[in-house]
């Protein structure tokens, strides 16, 4: 049977709640790690920004293909690394692998935006007593444009990227999202349901894009790439 | 543990004894790659050279639109091509539905903001005044656009290197405009589609292999370029 089958609005609303909870993963841990990266002055800074950046590139379902082999399930050959949290072909995995993607994102992006922070004010800062929080928190005040870029490029790939979540979640059933459901167009028949989804998945774009836009107004980044599906 | 050191080593297997599927595909995906991109160059070069060298307003609200662009749902655009190519629709004569040249248009349609977007960023992160010397000695349009490419030449590679590596990486609109049929219209990143559902995971892993390391070569010459012209440019790890 094919996922485009199903109902519009179900489809949507689980888009978009994988999209926000996995997005609020990668802020959580992101905006943190992005400006240790940024402020930080400590060894091997440079070689984790380098990870983020590659972290980036890398294609979406090599990300699910990885996951995939870590967490199939126990089989006769055993099971992966984290075949214990049976998670495989659940929303859990998906929110997890969109998590992951999201992340080299906000990373990259916050570290840059705190990198373009003036010296001189946070060392008047410290001067003044700011501890390394409290100096941060306030260079993180000062680059938000920067970092609400971060956060709406990691929410638009959260919600259009598509090619790990058909690997670790299931195209089909009760976990389909948006983008995994017009993927099931081949399967034939549901022209005009394929036209509605893309209309969805095309709005949702529409927001994201005009957020960036109103950041980058604002001299945010110069350009934000999403990553690609 | 045995079950991921299985499917490796099955994996590294396939790829060592340079299997003929596997290689095809490699080509084709480079194929796709390499002609999309150059598409999308030969129109987005001089587009974005325009909209990056004039600030007035029309060119200002075309940059915007590109940046937007780069956001596009992969799976959004392959559905509406995948339309227009079906028969009855404007292109249906063509009858490339499930074909290369159909996947050729999605990528290119995808690598198109992007090269306009990183070329216009670049030509204007170009010292003020730079082009407007080259005016006044009486350079034509297109030996300016030459000197402004050769100057931004680190944002042009990194638009090069962002369109390559996004019609590398996307599976989304390859799959729908392509149909993903085995030894036609599969890519890398896409054949892993097929082996996951064939239940073939080794087959699966040999090709992640492949691919990671494809990209990770791409992102390895595009830091290599970045370094040696720090001096020149200092491009935002954002861009990349």
């Amino acid at each position: 049977m094919s996922a485009l089958a199903g109902d519009l609005l179900p489809t949507t609303l689980r888009t978009l709640r994988v999209g926000f909870e996995s997005t609020a993963i990668a802020v959580g841990l992101g905006i943190p790690a992005g400006a240790a990266l940024g402020l930080g002055r400590f060894r091997g800074r440079g070689p984790l920004l380098a990870v983020a950046n590659a972290g980036i590139r890398m294609p979406p379902v090599a990300v699910g293909m990885a996951l995939w082999l870590l967490m199939y399930p126990t089989s006769v050959w055993g099971g992966g690394p984290l075949s214990g949290l049976d998670w495989l072909y659940t929303t859990s995995a998906v929110i997890l692998a969109q998590s992951l993607l999201a992340l080299p994102i906000v990373i990259a992006l916050t570290a840059a935006a705190t990198q373009r922070v003036p010296n001189d004010l946070l060392d008047q800062a410290r001067a003044f007593g700011a501890g390394t929080f409290a100096s941060a928190l306030l260079a993180l005040r000062e680059a938000r444009i920067g970092v609400l870029a971060a956060v709406t490029a990691a929410l638009g790939t959260a919600l259009v990227s598509f090619g790990a979540v058909t690997i670790v979640g299931s195209s089909l059933g009760d976990a389909t999202l948006a983008t995994a459901a017009l993927v099931q167009w081949g399967a034939g028949g549901h022209d005009g349901q394929a036209a509605a989804t893309g209309a969805v998945l095309i709005g949702m774009f529409l927001v994201i894009a005009a957020l960036l836009t109103a950041l980058q107004q604002e001299r945010g980044p110069a350009t934000v790439v999403v990553r690609p599906g | 543990m045995r079950f991921l050191g299985e499917m490796l080593s099955e994996a590294f297997n396939q790829i060592g004894s340079g299997n003929a599927e596997l290689l095809a595909t490699t080509w084709r995906t480079l194929e796709l790659a390499l002609i999309s991109t150059a598409i999308a160059l030969l129109v987005g070069l001089p587009l974005g050279l325009l909209l990056g060298e004039r600030a007035t307003r029309w060119p200002r609200r075309g940059l915007v639109l590109a940046n937007a662009g780069l956001g596009i749902p992969p799976v959004a655009l392959g559905i509406y091509v995948a339309f227009l190519l079906l028969p009855g629709w404007p292109l249906g004569g063509l009858r490339w539905t499930y074909t290369l040249p159909a996947l050729i248009i999605a990528q290119t349609l995808l690598a198109f903001p992007l090269v306009v977007a990183l070329t216009a960023s670049a030509v204007r992160g170009l010292p003020a005044g730079l082009l407007d010397q080259a005016r006044a000695f009486g350079a034509s349009w297109w030996h300016r656009g030459v000197f402004a490419l050769r100057e931004a030449r680190v944002g042009v590679l990194t638009a090069i290197i962002a369109a390559l590596g996004s019609a590398v990486a996307e599976v989304g609109a390859v799959v729908i405009v392509g149909g993903n049929v085995r030894g036609r219209t599969n890519t890398l990143a896409s054949t892993i589609l097929l082996d996951i559902s064939a239940s073939n995971p080794a087959g699966a892993t040999a090709d992640l292999i492949v691919l990671v390391a494809l990209v990770l070569v791409l992102g390895g010459i595009l830091t290599f370029v970045q370094q040696r012209e720090r001096g020149r440019h200092r491009l935002a790890v954002a861009r990349t």
